[in-house]
């Protein structure tokens, strides 16, 4: 119990800080930037007011902020007429749009402006949401299915099984790097004319559901983008987006694994007079750590990893400790892949 | 995110083989889901963009007229400067000076966003160092937050649903599904409240253009992490302890986040959801004969079988963190 709350106030605790370290960078990156931003924008202002001075000045601002309204919903006032055929609302952006609340990413460009479309977007997304999460737990497994061949393929070869493991995540992250980040990187590159850190940027922030909006596909007037393009970068985002959500599973379970040692490390620091007591209950950890609750496929795993966590435990040396923890932590991370290797 | 994180907890892994037929269905409904949507906001927004159109062009066209010194090519470079700096989030009206979009409780409240993946886009990061340290910092952070979050809503889960359940299953000895849907349906009452219509009634209040319905639809977009931008707290000119607003709403949202995936967590746990879900995800092969028999064990000792796992439940609870594996695999290793 004791190391069950300490754990959670050091990850609480850990998270807050995190949160304040990062709005420190944020800031310290972002501020002169914006500083520029700002005079050249109230310069630019100044002399276009100089250039022109039948303007006055509150024409010129009621002026903007209706433009600047119009822009927030949505609607590009630069151009002349025959712009005004093509709509936000047509039935492939609203296609966009839904698969883009769907999807949690929310670019936001696009957004419903009536009190109709707010309803119904809430609901929309209500049940959206969920069927969404459900369609690409499935696509994740067939991607994973993929690695799980890999994997038998090795076996069948000859290799150790820890090397597969190792092998396949290796396979795992190198391929969904290549294919989701950086080949797209360079599609956007001819397409949308974005530099390549532009388009990892994008990237990232699509995948990850963040969705800033930013930068968006399809979006500029002044390019002519081939039909189906849209087709294509949705059929990327959702394989994506699948692919990403494997990622951050990965890498959770890293991070939860470096965390108890964390909180090992501190026990064992804080309780070296009381060794008997102290290593006793270091005894009872690791079992409780290995879930009996193991998904039904990697049973036999399950059992595997057992008698590797209790062989290894009588040890009872820190090194041997963290190796344990982090082969147990590719174990388990692989554990989609491990099962097929343990029926054969 | 949310996918991972209904992926580590709801959602059991199972192999595959069965429910090919199930997962076509699955990929049909969810296109015709889409279609359905685009063919409705289509319908809705369509009109009131029309007139907007309009509206703008009459406004450009008298503007122009009314200043015949200015060209429309002359207004037209100056517009497209001024929207660039506005899609960047920096205003040139000269009320709005007063808001920095980076001072250090703005970059906290965008911190958060990107974090739990909301991402507005009312602010983004305009050096490239600012992108470049986004992303790393996401990588990192993302997987952080979703262990905290399902660290945070495990124990809370103890306390908030599998205690009170148990409690009143024993005490009152109705049926634990009962209980537990009662108490589903309570919870998902109580949190609606507290983290949508009480905070929208707040946010209309404090922020001078929006209703309730606009505040309520905030509320919803923000916490389900959708994040489209175009309402944010705290962006208004002149708002008055700017600051304090910007933690107040970070906090806020962390915290319903958190509530969000409390009453998901809950609703996962009653048994009619799991059977449905059972339906789309992958069963191992199984005779059919075995599949029945266990059916019968689970309906005939199902409350025995229940008490002894909510037992087990709350003595793993108590212990130290385990892994983000959801209780609702006990049950599945019971029906092993």
């Amino acid at each position: 119990m004791f190391g069950g709350r300490l754990q959670t106030a050091l990850l609480v605790a850990g998270y807050f800080v995190y949160l304040l370290v990062g709005a420190a960078v944020f800031q310290a990156l972002e501020r002169t930037a914006e500083k520029q931003e700002k005079m050249a924008a109230a310069q630019m202002k100044e002399a276009f007011l100089q250039n022109f001075t039948q303007l006055t000045v509150a024409e010129m601002e009621q002026f903007m902020k209706n433009l600047i309204e119009a822009i927030q919903n949505g609607v590009y006032p630069i151009g002349n007429e025959s712009q005004f055929e093509e709509s936000n609302w047509d039935f492939s952006n609203s296609f966009f749009f839904a698969g883009t609340v769907v999807s949690t990413i929310g670019y936001g460009t696009l957004h419903p402006k009536t009190a109709g479309g707010q309803i119904f977007c809430v609901f929309f997304a209500l049940f959206g949401i969920p069927l969404n999460i459900v369609f690409l737990h499935r696509v994740g497994k067939m991607l994973s299915l993929l690695c799980k061949k890999l994997g038998k393929f090795l076996y069948e070869k000859g290799m150790r099984k820890k090397k597969i493991k190792f092998l396949t995540l290796l396979f795992f992250l190198a391929t969904g790097i290549l294919v989701f980040l950086c080949l797209p990187s360079v599609f956007f590159q001819i397409t949308e004319g974005w530099s390549y850190s532009e388009g990892i940027y994008f990237a990232f922030i699509t995948l990850s559901t963040i969705g800033f909006g930013d930068y968006v596909v399809g979006k500029q007037s002044d390019r002519k983008y081939f039909s189906y393009y849209r087709v294509l970068v949705a059929i990327w985002i959702l394989f994506g987006l699948a692919w990403i959500a494997l990622l951050f599973n990965l890498l959770t379970t890293v991070l939860e694994d470096t965390e108890k040692i964390i909180v090992k490390d501190l026990q064992q620091i804080g309780k070296v007079s009381k060794d008997s007591v102290g290593s006793q209950r270091r005894r009872c950890w690791p079992v409780q750590f290995i879930p009996e609750e193991e998904p039904l496929p990697p049973r036999a795993g399950g059992d595997a990893m057992k008698m590797e966590s209790l062989t290894a435990d009588s040890e009872r040396t820190k090194n041997e400790k963290k190796v344990f923890s982090n082969s147990k932590t590719i174990a388990i991370m692989s554990r989609e892949f491990n099962s097929s290797l343990e029926n054969c | 995110m949310l996918q991972s994180l209904a992926g580590s907890s709801c959602v059991r892994l199972v192999e595959q083989h069965r429910s090919a037929w199930c997962f076509a269905l699955l990929v049909l409904g969810y296109l015709l889901y889409l279609v359905f949507g685009a063919v409705v906001f289509s319908s809705v927004e369509l009109p009131y963009e029309d007139l907007l159109r309009q509206e703008l062009g009459k406004l450009k066209q008298r503007f122009l007229e009314e200043h015949a010194c200015l060209s429309e090519q002359q207004l037209e470079q100056f517009l497209v400067r001024v929207l660039e700096a506005s899609n960047y989030g920096v205003s040139v009206l000269s009320n709005a000076s007063g808001n920095w979009n980076w001072d250090f409780t703005s970059s906290l409240f965008f911190a958060s966003t990107v974090l739990s993946t909301t991402g507005y886009g009312h602010t983004v990061p305009l050096s490239d160092g600012g992108k470049a340290f986004c992303i790393i910092y996401s990588v990192i952070g993302i997987p952080f937050t979703l262990l905290f979050l399902t660290a945070v809503v495990q124990r809370i889960i103890v306390y908030v649903t599998r205690r009170p359940v148990l409690y009143f299953h024993i005490r009152w000895g109705f049926s634990k599904q009962v209980v537990a849907i009662i108490h589903a349906m309570v919870l998902g009452f109580i949190t609606v409240s507290c983290f949508f219509l009480i905070p929208a009634a707040i946010f209309s209040v404090l922020e001078d253009d929006w209703n309730f319905l606009e505040s309520f639809y905030f509320c919803f977009i923000s916490l389900s992490t959708i994040g489209l931008g175009d309402y944010v707290p705290g962006e208004g000119y002149n708002q008055k302890f700017r600051e304090l607003y910007k933690i107040g709403i970070t906090c806020y949202l962390l915290m319903g986040l958190i509530a969000m995936l409390v009453v998901l967590e809950t609703f996962c746990e009653l048994h009619e959801l799991k059977k449905f879900r059972k339906l789309f995800y992958v069963k191992k092969d199984k005779e059919e004969d075995q599949v029945h028999i266990m059916e019968h064990d689970q309906l005939s000792f199902s409350s025995i079988s229940d008490q002894a796992a909510s037992m087990k439940d709350d003595q793993k609870a108590n212990e130290p963190f385990v892994n983000s594996q959801s209780p609702t695999s006990n049950d599945s290793s019971l029906n092993n």
